[in-house]
């Protein structure tokens, strides 16, 4: 029982980053129909952009840990949401018009870019964060050990995620994001600024896959250029999993990901364990094609 | 065109042709290093390239290698088979006589037969997975030694601090999966029991599943063949879960990256195995070779497989002096059979017929709390 707890536990954490990401997939897809690839890559400039500021500014030693943290977090978000905003407008708006193929493309040479831009500005070495930054105490819950970082990690995505849900819901602006997602021409024609919507897609995004960054710097500590690559694969899993273009279908995905790794690990095999992951994905769109909480679309004629 | 002038151009046809061959043997000695500029294991790489620059200078600075220059072409192999079978033909098409390296096992298991059917030397510096040279290739060498020694001495260490269950994790390449193997074979002949025994993932960041596992399996102590990112990171997830087992490593956790990553906290304690240190070589051609190094760089070297990579560099020199050719076949026989106890830079330097480097010992290695890696007696 305590094992199971525990790779439980350890499956929540790497499942609310997976889910983190996962949203700027599946917020991207729901509007524009278009895989951002390059958004593995905007996750690892949120994960480096937290490096540089941490040990720049020094924002912990100046406002205590906490605050610092916080802050850093909201800087690291909009930076990312300004870069993935540019993105938008230098590498897919030109292409609205055009084919979709011509814009996936597209998003592959972004990644591409992105990926040798962080190399040649930052080195092809690991970079490491400053150890100690979070206090390092683990929290002793019925014989589990938890390291706080992870808790508050948890806690974080959790947050972020809720906010994102209610701002679609609740908000205007979250209205007209979902009426663009579900035609963009009848949208128009009610007066929504789709360009706009777009715009915000693509800063909400980024600034959720730029904070998963951040995190991932933080509880791990080892960050490389190409480490975008394997976590958006995952979180592009996880957001067809839940159903590409659903937003809450994202945050489940992502976090059901990391637990099936987690427990396929745990019962099954170590080495199997992406092998487990996937097979789950593949039995899921056997019996559900659209992804756990995506909807069945009739194709526009 | 009459008869006269046909006869003169056939004249300018060979003249250009003679010359063209003159000029080839004149032109610099191109030496490929085939490493990982990029990638996980770029630290590894960058400083094998720093290391074959300096001698290559060197080499020069005297008046070259039969009077010609020396040229090092490198190419990124980016620690990935893939990448690396396209580096090696990218050498190939440059006309290189021969090529160092690579680093890591399965990475120059790619390479292997597009050198060796292209008829170019290649001594690898940090690939010591046993089958490499159990092939049969007849230009291939390496100046590191090979696993099943690595495994000898892991499990005697092992053995000898009394550690009866053992957990061995390793990530599937090459190299790692026949070190566990080997090791897995020499520990449960001499009475040990293999509790766990499975292969981790490399290039993910999050172990704790895996370290999770391991823990319930309960062992002595968890012998890790696999290489240095994923080590510190296993060392760091160990220490914040609060698990306190003996951590042991092979050859390929010897890196100052991993206390980087790890923290000096974490990596306090853990051991490994591994060819001595650049900072514990005692030959006098190691303490000029470091001092020189420093001097160009700052700093000495850091890892132990750059220096190899020097040491394939000087077997190489020595042996196209020997030759007095630079042809592959001369050069694999004279390394083969009459280069012996050649001063290298990592001790004396012999190869068998295999191409396996002989008579070289591995040692055990401790990181202290400073995060510094000592020589275990």
């Amino acid at each position: 029982m305590e094992t199971f707890l525990q790779q439980l536990t350890n499956g929540l954490a790497v499942g609310s980053i997976y889910a983190l990401i996962a949203l700027g997939y599946t917020m991207v897809y729901g509007v524009l129909k278009l895989i951002n690839f390059a958004h593995g890559d905007l996750f690892t400039i949120g994960s480096y952009l937290g490096l540089t500021l941490l040990t720049s500014l020094t924002l912990t030693g100046r406002l205590g840990v906490l605050a610092g943290i916080l802050c850093l977090v909201v800087m690291v978000m909009g930076l990312v949401g300004l870069i993935g905003a540019l993105l938008e407008r230098v590498a897919y708006r030109p292409l609205r018009q055009s084919p979709r193929l011509s814009a996936v493309v597209s998003a592959l040479g972004a990644s591409i870019f992105l990926q040798n831009a962080v190399m040649l500005i930052y080195g092809a070495r690991f970079q490491v964060y400053p150890h100690n930054v979070l206090p390092k105490m683990p929290l002793g819950l019925f014989g589990l050990y938890i390291p706080l970082v992870k808790v508050l990690v948890l806690v974080a995505a959790l947050v972020m995620m809720m906010a994102l849900y209610l701002f679609i819901q609740k908000t205007k602006l979250g209205t007209a994001i979902r009426a663009a997602a579900i035609d963009q021409g009848a949208a128009r024609l009610m007066g929504i600024d789709v360009d706009r919507v777009i715009l915000i897609v693509f800063l909400i995004g980024p600034a959720l896959g730029g904070a998963a960054g951040l995190m991932v710097g933080l509880l791990y500590g080892q960050i490389n250029f190409t480490m975008g690559w394997v976590f958006g694969l995952k979180a592009f899993t996880a957001a067809i999993l839940g159903g590409i273009g659903n937003i809450p279908g994202a945050m489940v995905g992502g976090i059901l990901l990391g637990v099936i790794e987690a427990m396929g690990a745990a019962y099954l095999s170590i080495a199997w364990k992406d092998a487990i992951a996937f097979c789950v994905l593949i039995v899921i769109l056997i019996v559900r094609p659209t992804g756990l909480l995506g909807e069945r679309v009739a194709e526009k004629v | 065109m009459n008869k006269m002038s046909r006869v003169t151009l056939a004249f300018l046809v060979m003249g250009l042709v003679a010359w063209g061959c003159a000029k080839k043997e004149t032109g610099p000695i191109k030496i490929g290093l085939m490493g990982p500029m990029t990638g996980p294991w770029a630290s590894e790489g960058q400083e094998m390239k720093q290391v074959l620059d300096l001698l290559a200078e060197e080499a020069n600075g005297k008046g070259g290698v039969l009077g010609r220059k020396v040229e090092v072409v490198s190419e990124d192999d980016g620690g990935d088979p893939k990448t690396s079978a396209l580096a090696a033909q990218k050498l190939v098409t440059q006309k290189v006589m021969a090529v160092i390296g690579t680093y890591g096992s399965s990475i120059t298991e790619a390479s292997q037969n597009i050198y060796n059917e292209a008829k170019i030397v290649q001594i690898a510096n940090g690939s010591t997975a046993i089958r490499l040279t159990e092939k049969g290739l007849k230009y291939f060498f390496r100046t590191c030694p090979r696993d099943d020694e690595q495994a000898k001495v892991a499990s005697q260490y092992i053995q000898s601090m009394g550690y009866k269950k053992v957990a061995i994790l390793h990530d599937n390449t090459t190299y790692a999966k026949g070190l566990a193997d080997e090791t897995k074979g020499l520990l449960e002949k001499g009475g040990a029991e293999i509790v766990f025994f499975d292969a981790l993932t490399p290039g993910e960041k999050d172990y704790t599943a895996i370290l999770t596992k391991m823990k319930a399996a309960n062992p002595d102590a968890v012998f890790f063949t696999g290489y240095y990112p994923e080590g510190g990171l296993l060392l760091k997830q160990k220490k914040e879960m609060n698990w306190t087992v003996p951590f042991i490593g092979g050859d390929a956790t010897n890196n100052p990256d991993l206390v980087k990553i790890a923290g000096p906290e974490a990596a306090d304690g853990f051991a490994f195995v591994s060819p001595p240190l650049p900072k514990d070589l005692p030959s006098p051609e190691a303490k000029a070779f470091l001092d020189a190094f420093t001097k160009k760089y700052g700093k000495p070297p850091a890892s132990i497989y750059s220096v190899l990579a020097g040491d394939g560099f000087r077997v190489l020199v020595a042996a196209i002096q020997a030759t007095q050719s630079t042809e592959a076949d001369k050069l694999a026989e004279y390394l083969h059979t009459k280069l012996k106890d050649f001063p290298g830079l990592t001790g004396k330097i012999s190869f068998n017929d295999k191409g396996d480097r002989v008579g070289e010992v591995y040692k055990v290695y401790k990181v202290n709390a400073q995060g510094e890696f000592i020589l275990q007696p």
